[in-house]
């Protein structure tokens, strides 16, 4: 074996490790969304009935508004400088590379919303993390749309868990808006990988804090 | 808010309502039954005595009533093909499931959910793919518009959280519905817009029959109407 084909095979097991390592994450969090996602308004009927165990939301209860909005301010930086990198990287055809610039557009929208949201309350807005992607992600336009159809089904469930948690109505009408573009996002990204018809949920599913920090720790948010 | 105005096709030909008194009492009973039908108009001071998550469960109710309706037509209608015809039917379960989803929680909380109101289309509704789907693309975002917008008057999280659920998919729709009318990019709003009820209401009333009503008694109304979106 020549040292040019050592050094490719050595770098190819790094990054099907790494890509093992995600899609191990990748598939906890799937996992956890399909276990806790739980149907929406069946189960808020259930609970006005018999208060059987918890909705997503109580897990968001206690943190206060800020807490919730500093979180949320670390999933838009990650989505941002995903989109970002996605939108850099220069392997997507015209349509998908609109949508992914849109998504970008939007991502770092809500991240200037919430920080300047933070702002208004004197509340410090976090310092951005150093992300971590899976190896090829940018260079390869199957694996980001892959990623992406993992992301935002965490952002969904992000947003719909801390809704009903939120103290202050006015960040309540701003998180549920944002939350909408995030469900607006699943649904253009699955447009983007093919899925037919793309609008595949009748419910959105929420998500416990828990789930969501799993989902979101091997990209740097330790938070 | 300009992207949120009905402009349907056929929409002067609906017949409107002869007072202001027969508008408020026909959306009365559309939105919330009879028996509650004056305090729906009334959203803050309802919301605060307690019975605003019912009557907003009703409201929601109602305008998912008109969706399943619209896209079960549309299903029969044999004209929709290719791509529309999968995005359309999925269209018609979910808003199928989301009156099945709000009679149970209402029933659930002890509460009456509302009759479905009589619809009526637009007489070229059902005649062509693009018909539908331009009706489609007025439908959703009233629908993202009237949940945004009721959101931050539910008191009870449960419902709330029924109620994000729900809002989240109707966005979804408006993407689906984008992609087949060639808008690119499909998902092109960073932050969607809430509509206040007056907004909502003046959207749907020509689907129930009270078109045109709103140019006489709508902005007098609004103040009263707002869902308190700020």
């Amino acid at each position: 074996m020549s040292e040019v084909e050592s050094r490719t095979a050595s770098v190819a097991t790094d990054r099907e490790y790494s890509r093992r390592n995600f899609l191990k994450t990748a598939g906890w969090a799937t996992a956890a969304i399909s276990a806790a996602g739980i149907g929406g308004f069946g189960v808020a009927a259930r609970y006005a009935n018999a208060q059987e165990g918890d909705q997503p939301y109580t897990t968001y209860e206690g943190l206060g508004d800020v807490a919730i909005l500093q979180f949320a301010y670390l999933l838009e930086q990650l989505e941002g400088v995903f989109y970002q990198t996605g939108a850099d990287s220069g392997i997507f055809d015209e349509f998908t590379l609109a949508q992914i610039a849109a998504i970008r557009d939007h991502e770092i929208a809500h991240a200037e919303a919430i920080a300047a949201t933070l702002g208004s309350l004197g509340a410090e807005v976090p310092a951005t993390p150093e992300f971590t992607f899976p190896d090829g992600v940018f260079a390869d336009p199957a694996a980001f749309l892959e990623l992406a159809a993992t992301f935002e089904p965490v952002g969904i469930g992000a947003y719909q868990g801390a809704a009903p948690a939120l103290e202050s109505k006015d960040i309540l009408a701003a998180a549920i808006s944002i939350h909408n573009a995030e469900c607006q996002h699943r649904v253009a990204i699955n447009i983007l990988n093919g899925v037919n018809p793309p609008n595949d949920l009748a419910f959105e599913k929420a998500l416990p804090i828990g789930d969501v920090q799993e989902a979101v720790k091997p990209f740097g948010i330790t938070g | 808010m300009d992207k949120h105005t009905i402009n349907m096709p056929g929409v002067e030909a609906f017949a409107q309502p002869a007072t202001r008194r027969d508008f408020f009492k026909a959306l009365a009973f559309a939105a919330a039954g009879t028996a509650v039908g004056s305090t729906v108009l009334t959203r803050k001071a309802s919301a605060q005595s307690g019975g605003g998550d019912v009557e907003i469960a009703n409201f929601a109710l109602t305008l998912e009533y008109l969706e399943a309706e619209f896209y079960a037509k549309a299903v029969d209608s044999g004209v929709l093909s290719g791509d529309a015809a999968g995005v359309v039917e999925n269209l018609a379960d979910h808003e199928q499931q989301h009156v099945d989803a709000i009679i149970g929680l209402l029933e659930g909380a002890g509460a009456k959910p509302v009759e479905k109101p009589e619809f009526t289309f637009p007489a070229d509704a059902f005649s062509s793919q693009d018909s539908i789907l331009n009706l489609a693309a007025t439908f959703e975002p009233v629908g993202v518009g009237a949940y945004l917008g009721a959101a931050t008057l539910i008191e009870s999280p449960d419902i709330l959280a029924a109620a994000g659920s729900i809002a989240g998919v109707e966005g979804e729709h408006v993407v689906a519905v984008n992609n087949l009318l060639g808008v690119v990019p499909p998902a092109n709003e960073a932050m969607p817009a809430s509509l206040t009820m007056d907004e909502v209401l003046a959207a749907v009333a020509p689907f129930l029959g009270m078109g045109g009503m709103m140019d006489t008694g709508g902005a007098e109304y609004r103040d009263r109407t707002s869902f308190g979106r700020v």
